[in-house]
């Protein structure tokens, strides 16, 4: 769908003219994104400014993240006890760490990414060192930049004070990530628990990179994965992986297919038999196979056992992408649409992960990923069914996620804000307009965006990050 | 990227000889002598001062970066153009800067396997002699004039398909990646500035380099490796050569002030870059071969064997992240398979492409956090002592026929193992498409 104001602000001469007339027009500006399989250093010659609220012990991973990444580290005066972690690890891969001026940032210093460790706050007084590492930094980070906190979670916090200090993180990024989204930049919070640590390189990576280019505004809790495994791989992480999504024929559903096969996985197609020529066309293309199957039909789950134990004695992905919405008021709404919605969007994939797991299907360190909504979390007008079915997705995750970490295996929901596809090209223009313009962002995401979140979750790297509702909205939600 | 198991027999391949034409700056004095002119004077060369049987050669080993398109197997075309026997087989390996050591290792393979026992391994270029391209887009609009039956209508088209001119003319060679797109003095110039190697130690290095290789000249040692090569007397009788005896490039009157007076050659919006004219090697023309054997077949023969070929790996790294670094991979890869340490080295040998390249690699060797991250090392590989470190000079003095260098080093060395006494000699070289490479070679008499 055409974005008049998108395009307006990609000609710079529109820019300033906008500026000078005084227009009270939001100009988005274009997002940088990636494209084809994982680079294996996605933050190229970038320059990341790294500040912390006290020592860390995080910061050697901080430091070998950002170099294994290919980006130099510039530390600020806070930053100063890791020093030595940052000087070694840029010189193993000839990224050399510099520091910020104590003078403050020079003319034409420019940052692609501010980070920031607030791990070790002990309480409210310790947050100044946000204030005094952001203040003078945020305006030099380039557009699409990213900033990310890293903190803990408030409910591991072993006083009150630092219980606070750690949500106080949480509102303060929320709110950054509106103040810079006006640029394209994104502000995440990632919250580390015990055991976590670990499993932090992939998370930040992905969180630096222009792979996340639609995340924004949100925390994202990192815990214990499964110890021992091998380090997880830089690029094609999905070699040898067997994935099934549903509802790839078109769509977002078409754009995750064709994102985990090109990180190697074997992608099954699943889609309705209707979509047989959509959809086969798809497994074609990026040398999957089609699966013929409505989600909704009672014999479903086990049809698709069956093929799975058949073809592929199991699976390692599953992506619950296949949707419908039928909108109407609640007191205007058929039976037929209440029962359809919450059938497809809620009850089929239950279904299906009861029918894999009872069957073993689902292989040990497998991965669940459930499409949700902003608007199951916000929740819309005349969306009852639809919000109530995606709400239900994302209890579902957080408890399935409980019961499958024994095992190594992920459960997370994915929740897509404005994201232009032939679903939101529907909607009356006005509701559109009004949309976009709202997410920090001020614009819709692609079905890509949505993509490369889901494929950042199939990985093995994601192994610290599970019974998460990831919001793929460019910080469109309003509260909560 | 492995390393080579062990040769399950128990042959081994040894260096009984090895020769070179002088290193002559390109479109210079050789500019007249082909790559096939050059390697047929190095193999020649080789065979009258290391004689063997002809009967008993077995096979050709030689490699080549520019080779010429009509006839890219040159290490055929020069055996046939020395009067080898045509029973002689001979194959040309490329692997850019690295071809002429692949030449040697893929030699000391083949006799270790049992296909051969006595093999002239080596390599030639001649950038002078660099075919200019003719872009591909001239090419296909002139072939409907050239190949077809022509109307006036082709003509037309064919012209209006050349506009603009500036498109067709024919450019000059450069080393360029193409994955990047960049100049390799470009990626050495990153090297630097990554890896902070300042100007004065890029400086300081070039001119060890020159100092050496000025006295290895001085002292003689290297009159029995080079070997003459005739130019023809361009318009004079072809039959009244001139006669090139020695390299052109070393500058024994070089200082630290001649060098920190050139301008920075790659630095991309001018001004703060550290790489050179005099810290990077030069375009040259040159050859280098050497005559590899079974351990049997020498002592057969009564030949004495210089060294033995002991280990090599081949590496690549990420041409878009560091471009020269692959020795830093590859060389403790050659130690480990040899069970060796970095200290128990006597002899270090790099090829030079640029000083700030060999820092970088030293730098990385050097740093644990470099062996704990790249290589799975706990401990740093360790420091080369600047003693042991080319210490007949390299290719930033002598300058770099690109598939000559490898044979050049492994043909110094083995002579500096059996005139020193000395037991081992470790190889790097670095490579274009962020290849790397590095060998071992250990005295033959010990």
């Amino acid at each position: 769908m055409r974005d008049v104001l998108l395009e307006l602000g990609a000609r710079p001469a529109a820019r300033r003219l906008v500026a000078r007339l005084g227009l009270p027009l939001p100009l988005p500006v274009r997002l940088t994104r990636a494209g084809g399989p994982w680079e294996a250093q996605p933050l190229a010659d970038q320059f990341i400014a790294v500040g912390a609220a006290s020592p860390s012990p995080l910061g050697p991973t901080l430091a070998r993240t950002i170099a294994r990444a290919g980006a130099s580290a510039v530390l600020s005066a806070s930053a100063s006890a890791s020093a030595e972690a940052f000087r070694e690890m840029g010189r193993a891969y000839g990224r050399t760490a510099g520091t910020v001026p104590v003078a403050g940032p020079s003319h034409g210093f420019r940052v692609d990414a501010l980070v920031f460790d607030a791990t070790e706050l002990d309480g409210p007084s310790r947050l100044r060192a946000a204030y005094d590492f952001f203040h003078p930094l945020v305006s030099t980070l380039r557009p699409s930049g990213r900033v990310v906190v890293l903190g803990r979670p408030p409910a591991e916090a072993t006083t009150t004070e630092q219980a606070a200090a750690r949500g106080a993180l949480d509102g303060f990024t929320r709110s950054l990530a509106k103040e810079i989204g006006r640029r394209g930049s994104t502000a995440n919070l990632v919250q580390v628990a015990a055991g976590g640590d670990a499993h932090l390189e992939p998370v930040l990576r992905f969180l630096l990179s222009a792979r996340s280019a639609f995340v924004s505004a949100q925390p994202l809790m990192v815990g214990t994965g499964l110890s021992g495994l091998p380090d997880p791989p830089l690029v094609r992480p999905l070699e040898r992986k067997v994935a099934l999504v549903t509802g790839a024929a078109r769509g977002i559903g078409q754009a995750i297919a064709e994102r985990l096969a090109q990180e190697g996985a074997h992608v099954i197609c699943l889609d309705r038999p209707a979509d047989d020529t959509a959809g086969g066309q798809v497994a074609r293309a990026l040398g999957g196979s089609f699966l013929p199957v409505d989600i909704g039909v009672d014999g479903a789950p086990a049809a698709i056992a069956a093929h799975l134990r058949e073809r592929h004695g199991g699976v390692d992905i599953v992506v619950h992408n296949a949707g419908i919405t039928r909108d109407k008021t609640l007191a205007r709404m058929s039976e037929e649409q209440w029962d359809d919605t919450l059938g497809i969007n809620l009850r089929a994939p239950l279904r299906i992960d009861q029918a894999l797991l009872d069957e073993g299907l689902l292989r040990d360190e497998g991965r669940v990923v459930c499409l949700a909504s902003v608007a199951g979390i916000a929740g819309n007008h005349g969306q009852t069914n639809y919000a109530a079915s995606k709400a239900g997705i994302a209890a579902y995750v957080r408890r399935r996620a409980g019961e499958l970490a024994p095992r190594g295996i992920t459960v997370n929901a994915v929740a897509p804000g404005l994201i232009e596809t032939r679903m939101s090209a529907a909607m009356p223009a006005l509701v559109r307009e009004a949309a976009r313009r709202l997410s920090a962002l001020g614009q819709g995401g692609l079905p890509s965006d949505v993509a490369e979140v889901v494929t950042f979750l199939s990985t093995p790297g994601a192994a610290g990050v599970s019974g998460a509702v990831l919001r793929v909205c460019g910080g469109a939600l309003i509260g909560a | 990227m492995r390393t080579r198991a062990r040769a399950p027999h128990g042959r081994r391949a040894v260096v009984v000889g090895g020769v070179r034409t002088p290193f002559v700056k390109a479109f210079a004095e050789l500019m007249k002598v082909d790559t096939i002119a050059l390697g047929a004077a190095a193999m020649r060369g080789l065979l009258e001062r290391h004689p063997v049987p002809r009967r008993d050669i077995d096979a050709v080993v030689w490699s080549g970066v520019i080779l010429p398109s009509i006839w890219p197997n040159i290490g055929r075309e020069i055996a046939l153009e020395i009067g080898l026997d045509p029973a002689i087989e001979a194959m040309t390996v490329t692997r850019a800067c690295a071809s002429s050591l692949q030449a040697v290792t893929t030699a000391a393979a083949m006799i270790e396997r049992g296909e051969a026992d006595v093999v002239i391994a080596g390599g030639s270029d001649s950038t002078s002699n660099a075919e200019v391209k003719l872009p591909q887009k001239l090419v296909h609009a002139a072939a409907p004039l050239m190949f077809g039956k022509r109307t006036a209508g082709d003509v037309l088209g064919a012209l209006s398909q050349l506009m603009p001119l500036g498109q067709i003319v024919p450019r000059a060679p450069r080393v360029v990646e193409r994955t990047t797109g960049k100049l390799m003095g470009e990626a050495a110039e990153d090297m630097a500035r990554r890896n902070e190697i300042s100007r004065a130690e890029q400086d300081h290095f070039a001119l060890r380099s020159h100092q050496r290789a000025a006295a290895a000249i001085a002292s003689g040692r290297l009159a029995r490796e080079v070997v003459p090569v005739a130019a023809p007397r361009s318009g004079d009788d072809p039959a009244e050569p001139r006669w090139v005896h020695s390299d052109t490039l070393v500058r024994a009157d070089t200082s630290l002030e001649k060098l920190a007076r050139l301008k920075p050659a790659f630095a991309r919006g001018g001004g703060d870059g550290t790489v050179t004219a005099g810290n990077s090697s030069p375009l040259t023309d040159g050859a280098a071969a050497v005559l590899l054997m079974s351990e049997e077949k020498a002592s057969a023969l009564g030949v004495v064997a210089l060294a033995r070929v002991a280990a090599w790996s081949y590496v690549g790294v990420d041409p878009a992240d560091q471009l020269l670094i692959g020795p830093a991979l590859a060389m403790p890869r050659v130690l480990d398979e040899a069970g060796r340490d970095l200290g128990d080295i006597d002899l270090v040998d790099m090829h030079e492409a640029f000083a700030a390249q060999v820092l970088s690699v030293l730098k990385a060797l050097e740093s644990g956090s470099f062996a704990r991250e790249r290589l799975g090392r706990a401990r740093a590989v360790g420091a080369v002592d600047p003693a042991r470190l080319n210490v007949r000079g390299g290719s930033l003095a002598f300058g770099h026929p690109f598939a000559a260098t490898g044979a050049r080093m492994v043909t110094t060395m083995a002579h500096e193992l059996r005139e020193s006494g000395k037991e081992t000699a470790l190889l790097g070289i670095c490579a274009q498409g962020g290849l790397g490479a590095a060998a071992l070679l250990e005295n033959a008499a010990s």
